[in-house]
């Protein structure tokens, strides 16, 4: 297998209550594979399996036939914590509703994934600071998830999924919950990462418009996927 | 990485303020009785201890066996007995005691007091014996008579004024002179009493011949079992009954020692009780916490967390739960503790003196933080299970 890629999906179903009357057959043999450095954006109706598409690529859930490669690793044969691990240190994620923990400081939430990776304190706070200070918040680190703004939010988020120097940002609907202006100014931000920082990005969306922004379009139906340009 | 749990903890406790608090309560009230009560007790065997050293060792304590039962009236002691036991021999000397209630009078205040009589001979030996020391005046002496040595309360709270050396008290309407005042015992049945010479004792109480308790103080080195027999033995045959018991002083400790202790497992069981619920209190709040938290965790996840992580994350905030738990109520039961000491000590028993255990403290201490942390076994575990997605998922 090529070793640029750092996602690799080979005729992947997930199907839900196999075999019982309310079987649900969310993912029907999709073959997926992104390149290292691609911007991808994966659009569908909600019910077109986008979601699950998600969850697989971000290992958080294993493929019920089919394997799943997460950079050349098959994800099936890890263990949970194995799993847990290389989740934290290859994939960074970025939510629709931003998914702050809600105890912490805008830096302890950003300093979190690499908390798991077992880093010392002072590493995590000075990443932490950079990090916030890349995405123009470094006023805001003390300041705990209520008290940001939505846009400022998800910019924690975003250097958040940046903490582990991750190969690829899952964005699922990044600015599903922003207002226009700031779902631009988002848009930008992970324009940037994927030009500057050379991240792959993969992100959901349901807005054709912003999908525009990515190099490559994946339309997903009825868990098939549609058509790849 | 415990540390790094640690902050992670203290952070998700302090979010939440309110719900800790209630959950913190719990362990405090039951390590709070804990502590309280061992402190007490433990107190309460020192003074119980002191008091029997302040007995002696080398006493034996021969008195009659009192009522037993119906249609029985026990002989009690006399002159004789005296005699048979001072027949034995070893001792230094053996002094028979006569201890009644009387009517004092001091200027025109009556009270009802205990009275001993004692020889006048043995008197100053005996109390030197056991390291009590007057405050004021002199013990008194052979041959003397309608003299008193009054107990530290009865010169101090007993009457509106204070009887002083060379006051004159009635008891039973014959005039005594204080010539002593004993220091403070601690128990106020010895600190309320009056002592005076055996002879004036047999008179007031109307008693030529009665003996309400015998001292039988050994000589040094001598072996206290085999002469608390020997005197069994004696008495026996000269009195041809059994009505009369010889208690050394470690007997008489061990019997006090015997009831303490069932006691103190009784009350320790009740305080257990009442962690056991702390514990459960904690499981409770939780396992809503995992609950509130299933997005949280779902997060953690997915951003690197293992099972282990979440895990030690839960079990740290239990067991920073048990621990704030445990720091509150080791201070409120060693405040609780000084509370009763001071309270005994107002009402006449100041040998109850509480002290500050550091082994207990940090006992007490653990011990929160091992329930806290069983307590949230589960909620953690259970926590650790959620997959991702569905965790994620959750509203």
């Amino acid at each position: 297998m090529p070793n640029n890629l750092i996602i690799h999906l080979d005729d992947v179903y997930k199907i839900y209550f196999e075999g019982q009357e309310s079987e649900v057959r969310a993912l029907q043999g999709i073959t997926l594979k992104v390149k290292k450095g691609e911007f991808i954006a994966i659009i569908g109706k909600s019910g077109s399996g986008k979601s699950t598409a998600m969850n697989l690529i971000g290992c958080l859930d294993i493929p019920s036939r089919g394997k799943a490669y997460l950079d050349n690793q098959n994800i099936a044969n890890l263990s949970e914590s194995s799993l847990a691990h290389l989740r934290g240190k290859k994939i960074g994620f970025i939510f629709q509703r931003f998914n702050l923990i809600p105890s912490l400081t805008a830096k302890e939430n950003v300093g979190l994934p690499m908390l798991f990776q077992k880093l010392s304190r002072t590493t995590r706070l000075n990443k932490a600071s950079k990090l916030l200070n890349l995405v123009g918040l470094q006023e805001r680190a003390d300041h705990f998830p209520a008290q940001l703004s939505g846009g400022e939010s998800q910019r924690v988020a975003i250097a958040r999924s940046l903490a582990n120097d991750p190969e690829l940002i899952l964005a699922d609907e990044p600015t599903g919950n922003l207002d226009t202006k700031t779902g631009e100014q988002i848009m930008d931000l992970l324009t940037a990462l994927n030009k500057k920082e050379g991240k792959t990005i993969i992100m959901i969306t349901h807005d054709t418009a912003q999908a525009q922004a990515a190099e490559r379009l994946i339309k997903l139906r009825d868990g098939q996927i549609l058509t790849d340009e | 990485m415990i540390h790094d749990y640690f902050n992670f903890a203290i952070l998700s406790v302090r979010h939440r303020a309110l719900r800790s608090w209630l959950t913190i309560i719990g362990i405090v009230i039951g390590v709070a009785a804990i502590m309280a009560l061992i402190m007490v007790s433990v107190g309460l065997k020192t003074a119980i201890k002191e008091q029997f050293d302040l007995f002696g060792s080398e006493r034996i304590l021969i008195s009659a066996q009192g009522f037993q039962g119906p249609g029985t009236l026990a002989a009690g002691l006399t002159k004789k007995d005296v005699e048979t036991v001072k027949s034995i021999g070893s001792f230094k000397y053996v002094a028979p005691a006569l201890f009644r209630q009387a009517e004092v009078r001091f200027k025109n205040e009556v009270k009802f007091t205990s009275v001993s009589g004692f020889p006048a001979k043995d008197f100053e030996e005996a109390f030197g014996d056991i390291g009590v020391d007057l405050t004021e005046g002199r013990m008194f002496r052979k041959g003397e008579k309608g003299v008193a040595v009054i107990g530290f309360r009865v010169a101090t709270e007993m009457f509106d004024e204070d009887p002083r050396i060379k006051s004159r008290i009635k008891i039973n309407g014959e005039s005594f002179k204080v010539i002593g005042i004993f220091e403070e015992i601690g128990n106020s049945q010895d600190d309320n009493a009056i002592n005076v010479p055996m002879e004036d004792a047999r008179v007031i109480f109307k008693e030529p011949n009665a003996v309400d308790g015998i001292m039988a103080q050994a000589k040094p080195g001598a072996d206290i079992p085999f002469l608390q027999k020997r005197v069994e033995r004696a008495l026996e045959r000269a009195r041809d009954d059994e009505n009369f018991q010889v208690l050394t002083a470690a007997q008489i400790l061990d019997q006090i020692n015997t009831t303490l202790a069932v006691v103190q497992v009784v009350l320790i069981g009740i305080a257990a009780i009442s962690l056991l619920v702390g514990g459960i209190g904690i499981m409770n709040s939780m396992y809503t916490s995992v609950v509130e938290r299933t997005r949280d965790i779902g997060i953690m996840k997915a951003i690197g967390a293992t099972k282990n992580d979440i895990i030690g994350i839960f079990l740290m905030e239990s067991g920073l739960v048990g621990l704030f738990g445990g720091i509150i109520g080791v201070a409120l039961g060693t405040g609780l503790a000084f509370l009763v000491g001071f309270i005994a000590d107002q009402a006449g028993f100041s040998l109850l003196k509480i002290t500050i255990n550091w082994g207990l403290i940090l006992f007490g201490l653990g011990f929160a933080v091992v329930i806290g942390m069983i307590s949230g076994t589960l909620p953690a575990v259970r926590a650790s299970r959620l997959k991702p997605v569905d965790a994620l998922r959750y509203e």
